[in-house]
């Protein structure tokens, strides 16, 4: 009798372990970003950009935001294309309208703790119908530091601005 | 020729563009359907509109920490963009709790397919080019159908009076194309204006502020509330409002009402920069409105119809233009080698086949004939003799073949001198009947080695009786007998139908009778229809009148004609024999539904349709029947369906007059004239008024009708024409 309510104890406890293993699996703490994109005064189709989060080798992570409704275009962001495509990431949740020349944007980025100040980077890459292609836009290092410093693009973006949430 | 140019330039865009046309009013009809679609979305709160930006912050602020964006769209719905969870999150909320009602609309499926190929046919920027190609052809469209039918009614006065009705595609794509013109337009022109602005032959201008970052100020501290631009902006201005990005001074709130662009510091409220829209903002705003119809469900409907009427308005175009006979003419001897010149003036095609039969009989009489469009008018060397066969396009223009022809009379005199008649086709439901007729017959007589062989002669509603009864006197005084043949394409096409004789009164004296026929085939027939008989004789068709009894029982009422091989034919039949013949449709000549007051006036045996619109007639619409014949005696063939008429109050009155019973003569014009005031007065209420019996009687009576219509009503009788009061079938 006592045996069997030590070993109900033992399981329990495994039991509980095992959850909390899964749950801090799951929610690893995260930060959140506020982002701003502000467009130039490009001419042309509204932009396509897509957010991803790169690792310290300059490999894409996950897609973070994509800015763009219409998926016949997304081929034309052919670097992140090949990434997103390739892995069949689900981007459904964390797609956006498209803006046009001169408009701005705010998002909210989300990011594992881990990942901050450990050489990640957010990489913005854009494309407009018939025109020039940017791998990279602009790039952001993920650096507790320097990420409220506004970052120039070069492409249809004229700046990125991010603030902790 | 200027009518042509119109027509091959309406013709020609209208199949250049024909393939994108029809894509794109397709998808537009599709299209037209989204913005109704989003509009009955529950997401419009009432009173909501009215509420200040203040008032429809404070509930926002108060529901979520961070809020990014609070927009307002056409169809009224209020949205919100938010970080719930790190997570950017757009829905519709209520403005007065800042309660989320639901997500945004996603564009369907079927929306974003019709979109992209109406606006680029999948083709990318090469697909936008031929789109916005296609609307500036539509509006050339438009605008070459605009004038087409401002000749077609007589000038743009009489742009919207009744339309001369030919066939089912010419009527409706008149009527049709007159109806959707403004949405039509309006779709060409905002389709152009947008595609000029896709490929920036627009420029598009941004607004852009100077702020002055070294004045930014946090004090004097005020609640957002207190700002004065918040607090006096009513939510109906509002498309967007954007939060200040972060707790810096230098992110303000940036407000984008209707037609301005506010920033507003974040703490004190300071307008930081005011701009508003440039003319091209707007006029954008506006046409992108327009061509999409997008927060109203009654311009996206009248959008909706107006795409759906130009597949219509393109299939029956095309159909007008291949149903119109192409003017192939075959002449054995040139123009300046014949005698007998005639020259016709046709718009569909029907006068020419008249005129080429009689030109090809006259040449079977070994004589020199030339055949010519009137178009074609110059000088002919050896002509002594000008046949001109004319129609009449719309209100008294010349028709289409004949459209240069009064300059060339000018321009090419001619050697010899000539005599030369006139023959006009035309329709005398219509004003202005045969008019370009008469015009040329001025202009001939006026040259000074023309001279007039006859009057002008008229055939009503392509009447082929009517044309050989010109042949004939024109073959007689020139020596000749010809026989022709009636066109085929003017053939009806209706089956014959079997009738059997069930009874009938003659009236010796005056050498007509009444026969009643019971139809055994159950052709359906209307009063006002025409028996159309041709005997194997001669193989000529003879027309009739016909009165629906009801019961299937119709009567015709006969005059012989002392040679006439069809009355005689018809004077031998007994009850019970079986006659063949065919129901032809006059619809122009049925009496109105819907009409409470009608006058029928006839002679002899024009009485005939009327026995049949009586007798089916209720006391509720009143009719008065003039009738006109030699003697009371006269009157012996009718008296019975007249009396029984007048005893079930079918017919309010009877009016005969007589023309032989007393020494001055009594005619019906003089009884119309007499009764002047009644008669204005249905045509007033909008009753009608039905003529049957002899061209003359016509003639007389609607010079009475005319000095009616202007002494009484103030009116010239073509008002009265063109609303379908006045119906004839003389003959």
């Amino acid at each position: 009798m006592r045996k069997s309510v030590l070993n109900l104890c033992l399981v329990s406890v495994f039991t509980v372990q095992i959850l909390m293993a899964y749950s801090f699996a799951n929610f690893e703490p995260q930060v959140s970003y506020k982002c701003l994109i502000q467009m130039t005064n490009y001419t042309g189709e509204k932009a396509y950009v897509v957010v991803s989060l790169i690792d310290p080798d300059g490999k894409y992570v996950k897609t973070l935001y994509v800015q763009g409704d219409d998926k016949e275009w997304f081929p034309d962001l052919r670097s992140w294309w090949k990434f997103s495509d390739g892995i069949n990431e689900n981007i459904d949740a964390i797609t956006g309208a498209t803006i046009g020349n001169g408009q701005r944007n705010i998002v909210s980025l989300s990011f594992d703790t881990s990942q901050i100040d450990s050489g990640h980077k957010v990489r913005f890459e854009s494309a407009v119908e018939n025109q020039e292609y940017y791998k990279i836009d602009a790039e952001i290092e993920l650096n507790s530091a320097t990420i409220k410093e506004k970052v120039e693009g070069k492409g249809y973006i004229r700046y990125i601005r991010m603030v902790p949430n | 020729m200027i009518v042509s140019i119109w027509r091959y330039s309406h013709l020609f865009l209208a199949i250049s563009s024909s393939l994108f046309l029809l894509i794109a009013s397709i998808t537009g009809v599709i299209l037209a359907v989204e913005p109704i679609a989003n509009k009955v979305q529950p997401y419009n709160v009432s009173g909501a509109d009215s509420l200040s930006l203040a008032e429809v912050l404070n509930p926002i602020n108060a529901v979520y920490d961070e809020v990014l964006l609070v927009s307002r769209d056409r169809n009224g719905f209020v949205s919100v963009t938010v970080i719930i969870d790190g997570k950017n999150e757009s829905f519709y909320i209520d403005p007065y709790t800042g309660e989320r009602l639901g997500d945004l609309i996603q564009k369907a499926p079927v929306f974003q397919f019709a979109t992209n190929l109406h606006r680029s046919l999948f083709l990318k920027s090469f697909g936008r080019f031929f789109v916005g190609l296609t609307s500036l052809l539509l509006f050339f469209i438009a605008v070459s159908g605009i004038v087409l039918i401002a000749k077609r009614q007589g000038g743009y006065s009489k742009f919207f009076s009744p339309v001369v009705r030919e066939n089912f595609s010419q009527y409706h794509h008149v009527v049709y194309a007159r109806i959707v013109l403004l949405p039509v337009l309006v779709l060409a022109l905002t389709g152009v204006y947008l595609s000029l602005l896709r490929f920036d032959v627009i420029p598009q201008q941004q607004v852009s502020h100077e702020v002055d970052f070294d004045r930014l100020r946090e004090e004097p501290l005020k609640n957002y509330k207190d700002f004065e631009l918040l607090k006096n902006t009513s939510l109906s201005e509002l498309r967007e409002l954007e939060y200040p990005f972060s707790e810096f001074v230098e992110d303000y709130y940036i407000v984008r009402l209707k037609n301005k662009e506010v920033l507003l510091n974040q703490y004190t409220g300071e307008v930081l920069g005011q701009q508003k829209y440039p003319f091209v903002t707007m006029a954008s705003a506006w046409a992108n409105v327009l061509h999409t119809g997008e927060g109203s469900i009654l311009w996206s409907t009248v959008l909706g119809l107006g795409s759906l009427s130009i597949p219509f308005l393109m299939v029956t175009g095309f159909i007008i233009y291949f149903k119109r006979p192409k003017t192939r003419i075959k002449n054995r001897f040139s123009k300046n080698e014949c005698d007998h010149v005639i020259l016709v003036g046709t718009e569909g095609g029907t006068t020419l086949q008249y005129a080429q039969e009689f030109h090809r009989q006259v040449v079977k009489m070994g004589k020199k004939s030339y055949l010519g469009l009137m178009n074609d008018y110059g000088l002919f060397k050896k002509m002594d003799e000008c046949v001109v066969i004319t129609a009449t396009y719309g209100q008294g223009e010349a028709p289409a073949s004949a459209t240069r022809f009064m300059e060339l009379v000018e321009k090419h005199p001619q050697s010899r001198p000539f005599s030369f008649s006139v023959i006009g086709f035309g329709s005398t439901a219509y004003p202005n009947f045969c008019q370009y007729a008469y015009d040329v017959q001025e202009k001939l007589k006026n040259l000074s080695n023309a001279q007039v062989f006859e009057e002008v002669f008229t055939v009503n509603n392509q009447s082929f009786q009517a044309f050989l009864d010109w042949t004939n006197r024109w073959a007689k005084s020139h020596g000749m007998t010809l026989h022709l043949k009636k066109p085929k394409a003017t053939l009806h096409k209706n089956h014959a139908s079997d009738f059997v004789v069930v009874g009938r009164l003659d009236l010796e004296k005056e050498d007509t009778f009444l026969l009643t026929l019971k139809n055994i085939s159950g052709t359906k027939t209307v009063s006002g229809d025409l028996l159309s008989l041709t005997t194997e004789k001669d193989g000529i068709e003879r027309l009739y009148s016909i009165g629906n009894l009801g019961n299937d029982i119709l009567a015709i009422s006969v005059k012989k004609h002392p040679h006439g091989i069809c009355s005689n034919w018809l004077g031998q039949l007994d009850n019970d024999e079986i006659l063949s013949a065919r129901v032809v449709k006059n619809r122009h000549f049925h009496l109105p539904k819907g009409s409470k007051e009608a006058v029928l006036i006839a002679t002899g045996t024009g009485i005939g349709p009327f026995l049949g619109m009586i007798s089916s007639n209720t006391a509720k619409r009143k009719l008065r029947l003039y009738w006109g014949g030699r003697t009371p005696e006269s009157f012996c063939l009718y008296q019975s369906h007249i009396n029984k008429a007048i005893s079930k109050k079918q017919l309010e009155h009877f009016i005969p007059a007589y023309s032989r019973s007393q020494p001055n003569k009594v005619y019906v014009q003089h009884l119309i004239k007499r009764d002047g005031n009644k008669i204005a007065e249905v045509l007033r209420k909008g009753g009608c008024v039905m003529i049957c019996g002899s061209i003359n009687m016509q003639g007389e009576v609607m010079n009475e009708l005319k000095n009616i219509c202007s002494t009484y009503l103030n009116k010239d009788l073509s008002y009265y024409q063109n609303r379908g009061q006045i119906k004839m079938d003389c003959y």
